[in-house]
């Protein structure tokens, strides 16, 4: 496990000299983040400043699954895109055969190479609206609202990771696959917005077949003291399914990998 | 080391008439085909052996060498290597195995080798000591002082396929797939390169499988050659002993001291050419010593080389033989 830590911190370190080479880009890329972090905070503002409800969520309480949008919007840009994005590269140039050459867990290769950091404001914006959000709410949630809510955002990484990675994954077959994550993220732009305010047939869709509502309005529920039990139970299940296929399809990808001819 | 019983691998691959309607058509109905890269390959080698894998493009050697890297699955027969079955990919395999392709790389491109070195001493868990000693030796056997600090993407190719060598071999392997090494590099790059797996091998006693379209790597590094065609061996076996069955005679090449008529030279043997003073005869084997004495006690000899005749000829001749076995 040690090792696996050790590995990660030495990969983030050439994956952000890697981006320190190029110092324009990297510039620019850094004003960029900064002009989209105050756009999306000036959208919040007029989106939030009317003290409307929302689908039965006081305005505050919409803005913490908001915030848990903003979050994972980030975290994929920091962590799962600039690695999951590659595997079709790897797929299509061949240097995959050199990935699953390694002595260590080729899909904890493809999964942890790369970070980009410059997404990292945008974590930190995501988690600063839900502690905004959830200190402006009448009652501020206890110790135990709290650690359900992180555990249930572990949930939701995890099971974005899972489907992200299995989109990635058909790159063995289809080898071009940019446009099935943009699918994904197509869906996941409706997480902006807890899932009560879709009507009944879109909502069974985005918790049990697109498990969108397991990834921001569950989560946002706990930190706001709304979850239901039930949820818990079955967003754990989601997650470790969700793990356990991903696992199981990388495998079963690895099968049928012919590797670009030479 | 590596033991191989009738390793097979079939391809699907889809066809496509050329042009915009043959796209049309294969997006909707996708003709398929079966493809026998490796067509029941059977052969062993020992420890510390080095190999020389030769055919035309699209033979099977590539496939061969990815199915013994443990890429792909075979369709089937079996494979061994250093006692393991390579599709499992056990770590230990993968520790005592490398594949350096000439023409993909797994270097960073955007930062210095020595950042790549340092990601395979991690993923190889080779403790600093051990890395620090390998990293000396590479960098005196292969030149690299001043190219290990440059962006991989501003290096030469033939600086970038020394990298290349010293970043796959960081772990010391004992078994060593080289497809292609010398690929597109200039003739003193391959000759560094080539002394560089020699060393390597000696050092090492490592078993090393070498495929390349340069005669010349094969012959400096490989004592045994194995030639494949449409996805089977033609030929399996010593270099020496090949160019003997499959080419009788030897290149008699002579300087004289001053001009003999034609018809006098061509009492000894055929000539192959003939230009003022320089002289070619092709002489049969077992009469090489006979006749180069002959030659020396008779005429105005300046100098006399002996060679064989070019080894792609020989090949060649393999590949025309095999072939009209095949349609007879």
């Amino acid at each position: 496990m040690t090792r696996y830590w050790r590995l990660i911190s030495i990969f983030m370190g050439a994956s952000l000299s890697a981006q320190l080479e190029y110092r324009v880009n990297f510039v620019i890329n850094l004003v960029e983040t900064i002009l989209r972090v105050l756009g999306s905070l000036l959208g919040l503002i007029i989106l939030l400043g009317e003290n409307k409800s929302l689908g039965g969520w006081s305005f505050h309480e919409a803005a913490v699954v908001l915030g848990v949008f903003t979050l994972f919007d980030g975290l994929i840009g920091l962590a799962l895109a600039p690695n999951l994005n590659r595997i079709a590269e790897g797929v299509r140039t061949g240097t995959m055969d050199f990935t699953l050459l390694k002595p260590i867990d080729s899909q904890f290769l493809v999964s942890f190479r790369n970070i980009n950091l410059l997404r990292l404001p945008d974590v930190l914006l995501g988690l600063g609206i839900i502690v905004w959000a959830v200190l402006q709410s009448p009652i501020l949630p206890n110790l135990g609202n709290l650690s359900l809510g992180i555990l249930l955002l572990l949930c939701a990484y995890s099971i974005v990771y899972g489907i992200w990675f299995m989109l990635s994954t058909t790159a063995f077959w289809f080898v071009r696959v940019e446009n099935i994550t943009e699918l994904f993220m197509g869906f996941y732009r409706a997480g902006q917005f807890p899932v009560s305010v879709f009507p009944g047939w879109v909502r069974t869709l985005f918790t049990f077949v697109i498990p969108i509502a397991f990834i921001t309005t569950i989560p946002a529920q706990a930190l706001t003291g709304k979850l239901e039990q039930n949820s818990l139970w079955i967003a754990l299940g989601f997650a470790a399914l969700l793990l356990f296929l991903s696992r199981w399809f990388w495998r079963f990808a690895l099968r049928s990998y012919t590797s670009a001819s030479s | 080391m590596i033991e191989v019983r009738n390793l097979e691998k079939h391809y699907t691959v889809a066809e496509k008439e050329a042009g915009l309607a043959g796209s049309l058509k294969s997006f909707f109905k996708r003709q398929i085909r079966v493809v026998k890269a490796v067509d029941g390959v059977s052969f062993q080698i020992a420890t510390g052996e080095m190999v020389g894998f030769l055919g035309a493009n699209g033979a099977g050697k590539t496939t061969t060498l990815k199915m013994l890297s443990g890429l792909l699955h075979p369709s089937a027969g079996e494979a061994r290597v250093a006692g393991f079955v390579p599709f499992e990919r056990q770590s230990n395999f993968l520790k005592t195995i490398t594949l350096i392709m000439g023409q993909k790389q797994q270097l960073i491109w955007d930062l210095p080798a020595l950042d790549s070195f340092l990601v395979n001493q991690a993923i190889y868990e080779i403790p600093d000591a051990e890395y620090k000693a390998t990293m000396q030796e590479f960098t005196d056997l292969l030149d690299l002082q001043d190219v290990l600090k440059k962006q991989v993407r501003k290096l030469s190719l033939g600086e970038r396929m020394k990298c290349e060598l010293a970043a796959a071999l960081l772990h010391k392997p004992k078994v060593l797939f080289l497809d292609e090494p010398t690929i597109g590099l200039d003739v003193n790059m391959q000759v560094r390169i080539r002394e560089f797996i020699a060393a390597y091998n000696q050092k090492f006693a490592a078993t090393v499988i070498l495929t390349s379209h340069y005669m010349a790597d094969v012959t400096a590094l490989c004592k045994r050659i194995i030639v494949v065609d449409k996805g089977r061996i033609i030929f399996d076996g010593d270099l020496a002993a090949l160019l003997e069955t499959t080419s009788p005679s030897k290149i008699m090449k002579l300087q004289l001291e001053r001009l003999v008529p034609r018809a006098d030279l061509e009492r000894y043997a055929s000539i192959l050419q003939l230009e003022g003073l320089n002289v070619e005869f092709s002489v049969p084997r077992a009469e090489v010593s006979v006749k180069a004495a002959k030659l020396l006690a008779e005429l105005p000899v300046a100098d006399i080389t002996i060679e064989d005749p070019p080894i792609e000829e020989i090949i060649g001749q393999l590949f025309t033989q095999a072939r009209a076995e095949v349609n007879v």
